[in-house]
């Protein structure tokens, strides 16, 4: 049976030390919210994680879900551990409070996003479709609509879902065909299939409410003629009390590599009853609306999974007893050492930390922004956040879900054998954390978002917003003795950033392949910096704290050497991708497609 | 023949116009109209002139190119002072477009007039036919028609028609003054009905309007497509009708419709739509009107553009025009006449309507189609005449399109089909001739154009933002071709390369003239690159770019050979200072330059305060001590001052009194090249400059002014920043009186403070302004 430990020292460390959490609180409408606030709702939030839903990751694993008579039924533990969860007000924790959530900032729900994904990943799906959801209809639905559904929605007996993928379109969303026809009474009648659609029909809620992405009679052709629909599975009478079905169905269930308690359906949409949500024809608009959170979302899955690989191959490593360190015998009194000992575990091990902490910060990072973008009062601090949001999602969605992938691959690694079989959890580890390089826009849709999109807005303002910080920070801090090991790292893998950035916007106006060609490596370069830039932060803060003698030593001196590895093992990989960058597309693109 | 003196009868738009670019070219002008019924015995009977010389004055944009030549204008009137008329050369007849009115005052005229004297008309309608009837035949002989177009000192058509009896010694000497001294651009018409430009323009416009209101396009929509993707400025048509003024279409129509030929396509095109006819009555006549087809809505304190419903003749919110064919246009004309939207059958229609009427029209409104071409571009600012428009889409597609439609195919146009109009052979332009040959387009004598040297050789080198062409004589010139003619380090490049090539100047090449044939010589740095730049932090790279540009120009000051700038258009920032840094600038008229940096909250950093500086500096008629040079540079730069003149130039020292002056753009690289030829004999490199600055005191002094201007409200708060930059720059930093500063630390000066500039928030919000919605950003 795996362990887990929500990593709470770590988040304090982030909230407290490096990041000042009391300016949430400074934030109109997070007043209350104040540092020992939040650190007692995560504290319960770990607790909940660790004795609820934790113990049903692997059952749910191995008995996943079950479709019959149009019934999906979820795994054993499942529907008692989502009434737990929703009746602790979980599932409201950063909804508006006038639909009866709590209204703490995201920052705090992205956190115990990490805590829920790591303990569970299936079982978190389910809420965060809900919060998907809620997040379009609060943005864009209209009063009445609101009124009815967010607060069935927010106190969790209604669950949500995002319908977009259809059998012959996923990534290019303009080829769409579901149909929605205008009724007299102002509704629409709703008619396709829609695939893949995560917690489309399930146990654990009295009504499903999916937001459909479909076309008017009149709409123009591509995804400027899509327009976004709420359709609930129950159609509820005036009250909101649950009434006649709705004409959606569940055709089937997808079997799938991983997340298996988490239920993939196919859905069909037979006349069914829906109304529309934002203007016709904006439905992409108001389906981006939530995409930017959605995908940090899915970023904190990869990070979560990792962190909980981790934890169990640390255990095991000290744990498994197996030959002796090259350099001499390090436990004598014992058959063989611990695998610790060993230079190559320490690699997979310490690989696995400096991704996970750096990610971590990163995302605390980009949470605080997008509670800053959107309640800070000064409209120029808004948008500068919003920037910079925009950009670090795909960076961040792509980065950390790839990594993630390789941390938990290296954690199996760690169990050799014992990892491959199912018994420790470390392979569904692995197997969960593939899906998320793929959905809520594959890692290479994302790389294109970033080169393609974010990088030459507003002639590079978005990229203003992460690079000035960085140069200002390493003219900060460049002559700091004490950080020689971290800031002319982050200096020189910057710079190779910069060159790489300047590189692409040029030669990608002349030829969009050559942008295309370099995307995801350059996204991964521009991660690798971001991380470089949260590790080169947290030693800084780490030394002065070691250096004023506060916090925990032991805590703070694993901080710098965790970030010593990164900067010495890791950050040059910069090095590599960079020249990977210089090659151009041509090693790509002057391949025949015949000869392949 | 000379004209030393002119007169100019009628002081409505045109006539007062043509008298004030008179002036422009530096000749003495009587402006006379009638006298005002109201005036009396003891009233000023010459208030009509007097008038219009007031609206002159203030006219927009300026009809003089120097506040001083309005003093060359003479007002009077036509009853005390027609007895003047006997002491001028030349007299221009600009009255009402009433041929009883104009035959009358011929014959007043032709009483007093000296002998041997010019008259024109600068009639756009009448036949020179018709006016001469009834005359003297001396006046015959000395009659001409001179047609201006509006505003007559920025259109540079004129189109100048002679009769059987004129004298060609007078029309071929007016024909010259109006090139050389009035810089116009000279089509020799025949005596036809609105001559090339206006015949061919309302039969265009006609054509434009009918076919948007039969395919239901909206007046953006029509403007959109018979616009930019013709090569026709973005007003399209409505923007134009708007522009001249609906009430003018009647008059123009009726007179062309009383003098056209009975077969003439025009009349059957012709209608008067009911809602134009609403709109002249109730005043909705355009931009001098209450609005026409578009107007700012500023009811309810707003400013929203609207536009006319043309089915419902109500105004409506204006919204871009969104057509599939208008970016199909993107890919050529051809495209655009190929597209199944309504924007493409819109296109489709007036260009075969238009363009199979102007092939009907040679020869007989001109000798050849070159005229016509020429009529249009420089008359109605198309981009390409009507011939090099159907060389676009082919002669045989017009010709097939036409038979398709059922109609004739016109003359010429048959005898092109197979071919083009024009085609190029040996490197030289020709064109169809209405035998059916192709004979060579001749330039007259002291036009030398870029463009038919780029027909006629390779260039000598070329990169992305700039080539090198062989002018002749060993002149090489350098021209940008970026973007706008932005600046970026491969011009920089070009010209050192330029610089590299030329070397000592006794090889191959002797001078390096600096021109190109764009609307503006340059608008300066490419700011987008900068930008971009400094977004990813990029300080090094930056600095390097501004070190480079300051090294480039310094190397251009300092060769061992002459450098001729030869500019046209806007020559602003960095386009600016590269001229400051030349020997000698042989500017066209048209230039407006001006070092406006701190709009995007920077300074002239590439030599710009320092070139500016020394002039001043130099200026031995100052008062004595060198704050009032500081203080006058400062003035000139942190007010972004931009000339609105070559003359203009002169006064802020962007030009100095040896800097030439060119009124005819086709002339400018020829004058250039003789400049840089004459330089070139016996070159010597200018001293080095060296300048004795008061640094802080003189900083304090200029930033105090500043202060005054924040505390009055007209100076924003980065306004002091930018300002403080430029004071520091400009007084020499830390320096004091003692210490003689060099080229190079005014140049250091430069570029640290235009670094510090860049670092600060202000200066990178303007920036983003600026190359966002093309406005300054008042921060």
């Amino acid at each position: 049976m795996p362990i887990y430990k929500a990593p709470l020292d770590d988040v304090r460390f982030l909230l407290t030390d490096l990041f000042d959490a009391g300016d949430l609180a400074t934030l109109p409408g997070h007043e209350e919210h104040t540092p020992d606030l939040i650190d007692a709702v995560l504290t319960e939030g770990a607790r909940l994680c660790e004795e609820l839903l934790h113990p049903l990751n692997r059952s749910g694993d191995e008995e996943g879900c079950h479709l019959a008579n149009g019934v999906v039924t979820t795994p054993g533990g499942f529907r008692e551990a989502y009434a737990a969860y929703r009746e602790g007000g979980w599932t409201g924790l950063s909804a508006d409070p006038a639909y009866g959530g709590q209204g703490l900032p995201h920052t705090v729900q992205f956190i115990l996003e990490e805590f829920v994904c790591a303990a569970n990943l299936s079982f978190g799906m389910y809420p965060g479709l809900s919060h998907g959801a809620y997040a379009a209809l609060h943005r864009w639905g209209s009063p009445a609509l609101k009124d009815l559904y967010l607060p069935k929605i927010v106190d969790g007996t209604w669950s949500g879902t995002m319908c977009l993928t259809e059998p012959h379109c996923g990534t290019d969303l303009g080829l769409l065909r579901t149909r929605a026809v205008p009724q007299d009474d102002g509704s629409y009648a709703i008619t396709g299939t829609k695939i893949f659609i995560s917690a489309g029909e399930h146990d654990l809620t009295e009504n499903i409410l999916h937001l459909v992405l479909a076309r008017l009679p009149d709409a123009p052709a591509g995804v400027k003629g899509i327009s976004l629909f709420l359709v609930p599975k129950v159609l509820p009478d005036a009250d909101g009390r649950p009434g006649a079905r709705n004409g959606v169905t569940c055709g089937a269930i997808e079997h799938k590599m991983g997340i298996k308690a988490s239920s993939t359906c196919v859905m069909n949409f037979d006349d069914a009853t829906g109304w529309l949500i934002g203007e016709p024809h904006k439905g992409m608009r108001a389906m981006f609306t939530m995409m930017n959170s959605a995908r940090l979302g899915v970023a904190i899955q990869g990070l979560g999974l990792a962190e909980a690989s981790y934890q169990n191959a640390v255990a095991y490593a000290r744990d498994r007893l197996q030959g002796r360190s090259v350099s001499g015998t390090k436990a004598p009194e014992k058959a063989a050492d611990p695998i610790i000992v060993h230079p190559d575990v320490r690699r997979n091990l310490l690989t696995m930390r400096a991704f996970i902490e750096g990610a971590r910060a990163l995302s605390v990072w980009v949470g605080m922004a997008i509670d800053r973008a959107e309640r800070h009062p000064d409209p120029e601090a808004r948008q500068e956040a919003d920037d910079l949001v925009a950009l670090l999602t795909p960076v961040v969605k792509a980065y950390f879900t790839d990594a993630g992938f390789e941390a938990t691959n290296l954690g199996l690694q760690v169990f050799g054998g014992h990892g491959y079989i199912r018994e420790h959890g470390m392979e569904q580890y692995v197997r969960d954390a593939r899906i998320a390089q793929i959905y809520e826009g594959a890692n290479g849709i994302q790389a294109l978002d970033l080169v393609g999109r974010k990088m030459p807005q507003h002639m590079g303002r978005l990229l203003r917003r992460f690079f000035h910080p960085v140069a200002a920070f390493i003219a900060e801090t460049m002559d700091d003795d004490a950080l020689a090991a971290f800031v002319p790292p982050l200096a020189k893998a910057f710079a190779k950033l910069q060159q790489a950035t300047a590189l692409i916007a040029q030669k990608g106006q002349k030829n969009p392949d050559e942008a295309a060609a370099a995307a995801s490596d350059y996204l991964r370069l521009f991660a690798l910096v971001a991380l470089g830039f949260m590790w080169a932060r947290m030693a800084r803060t780490a030394h002065a704290r070691l250096a004023a003698g506060e916090g925990d030593a032991a805590f703070l001196t694993m901080k710098l050497r965790t970030g010593r590895f990164y900067m010495a093992k890791l950050l040059p990989q910069t090095d590599a991708l960079f020249r990977t960058i210089l090659a151009g597309a041509e090693p790509l693109m002057d391949v025949e497609a015949d000869a392949f | 023949m000379d004209i030393k003196s002119a007169a100019v009868i009628g002081s409505g738009v045109m006539g007062s116009g043509i008298a004030a670019h008179l002036a422009n070219a530096g000749i003495p002008v009587l402006l006379l109209d009638i006298v005002p019924p109201s005036a009396g015995e003891s009233g000023d009977r010459s208030a009509v002139a007097k008038a219009a010389l007031d609206r002159l004055l203030k006219a927009e944009p300026a009809a003089f190119m120097h506040k001083r030549n309005a003093r060359l204008v003479t007002p009077g009137n036509i009853e005390d002072d027609l007895g003047a008329l006997a002491g001028v050369d030349w007299i221009i007849e600009a009255v009402v477009e009433n041929p009883a009115v104009k035959a009358d005052l011929y014959r007043r005229i032709d009483a007093v007039r000296k002998p041997g004297s010019v008259v024109s008309s600068n009639t756009s309608t009448i036949p020179l036919a018709a006016l001469v009837d009834g005359q003297s035949e001396a006046f015959r002989r000395d009659f001409l028609i001179t047609h201006f177009f509006n505003p007559p000192r920025y259109m540079r058509l004129l189109e100048l028609v002679t009769g059987p009896d004129t004298r060609t010694d007078a029309a071929d000497a007016l024909a010259a003054v109006c090139d050389r001294r009035l810089g116009k651009g000279v089509v020799r018409c025949n005596d036809r009905s609105g001559f090339i430009a206006n015949r061919i323009g309302t039969f265009w416009i006609q054509s434009a309007v009918n076919a948007a209101m039969d395919l239901g396009l909206t007046v953006e929509e029509a403007d959109a497509i018979v616009g930019r993707p013709m090569g026709i400025p973005k007003t399209g048509v409505f923007g134009l009708i708007d522009l001249v003024g609906l009430d003018l279409m009647p008059y123009i129509a009726r007179s062309l419709l009383a003098t056209l030929p009975p077969d003439d396509a025009y009349r059957a095109l012709h209608r008067e739509p009911e809602l134009f006819t609403r709109m002249i009555a109730e005043g909705f006549t355009g931009r001098k009107g209450k609005g026409g087809f578009y107007r700012i809505n500023k009811a309810g304190g707003g400013k929203v553009k609207e536009a006319i419903d043309l089915a419902t003749g109500a105004y409506r919110p204006s919204g871009k025009a969104q057509l599939a064919s208008i970016d199909a246009a993107r890919d050529g004309l051809p495209a655009l006449v190929a597209h199944p939207d309504k924007g493409g059958r819109y296109a489709r229609r007036v260009l075969l309507e238009t363009l199979s009427y102007a092939a009907g029209l040679v020869p007989e409104i001109a000798g050849d189609i070159v005229a016509v071409d020429e009529a249009m571009r420089l008359g109605y600012n198309w981009k390409h005449g009507p011939f090099e428009l159907i060389d676009r889409l082919g002669a045989d597609w017009l010709a097939a399109a036409l038979d398709e439609a059922g109609q004739p195919v016109p003359d010429l146009l048959r005898r092109a089909t197979g071919r083009s109009f024009y085609r190029v052979t040996e490197g030289r332009l020709r064109y169809l001739t209405v035998d059916g040959d192709h004979a060579e387009v001749t330039r007259p004598e002291g036009v030398l154009l870029l463009a038919d040297v780029k027909r006629a050789t390779k260039p000598v080198a070329r990169n992305a933002s700039a080539s090198l062409w062989d002018i002749g004589d060993g002149v090489l010139c350098l021209e940008f071709t970026s973007k706008m003619n932005a600046l970026d380090t491969d011009i920089m490049a070009m010209a050192e390369r330029a610089a590299g090539l030329i070397g000592d100047g006794r090889g191959a090449w002797k001078a390096l003239v600096v021109h190109n044939e764009g609307d503006n010589f340059s608008v300066g740095a490419n700011l987008g690159l900068a930008l971009f730049a400094l977004n990813i932090a990029l300080w090094p790279e930056i600095e390097a770019m501004a070190e480079r540009g300051q090294q480039t120009y310094k190397a251009l000051k300092y060769a061992p050979f002459p450098v001729v700038g030869a500019p046209s258009g806007m020559a602003l920032g960095g386009g600016c200072e590269i001229l400051l840094h030349c020997d000698h600038v042989q500017a066209h008229t048209e230039t407006y330059m001006g070092l406006v940096e701190v709009g995007v909250g920077l300074l002239p950093g590439w030599g710009g305060c320092k070139e500016l500086l020394t002039r001043h500096m130099a200026d031995t008629k100052r008062p004595g001590g060198p704050m009032p040079a500081i203080a006058a540079a400062f003035e000139t730069i942190s007010t972004a001052r931009v000339a609105k003149s070559a003359f203009e130039a002169r006064d802020l020292k962007f030009l100095r009194p040896g800097d030439g002056i060119t009124m005819n753009r086709d002339r400018l690289l020829a004058d250039a090249k003789a400049k840089a030829l004459e330089l070139a004999a016996g070159y010597t490199p200018p001293e080095p400059v060296a300048l004795r600055l008061p640094g802080p005191t003189a900083r304090l002094a200029l930033e105090l002014a500043v202060e005054g201007f924040r505390a009055t409200g007209k100076a924003t708060p980065h306004d002091v920043v930018v300002s403080g930059a430029v004071a520091t720059v400009l007084s020499g930093g830390d320096t004091d009186i003692t210490r003689e500063l060099g080229e190079d630390d005014l140049l250091a000066l430069e570029r640290r403070h235009f670094m510090a500039l860049l670092h600060t928030p202000g200066t990178v919000a303007r920036v983003e302004h600026m190359l966002t919605t093309g406005k300054p950003l008042r921060n």
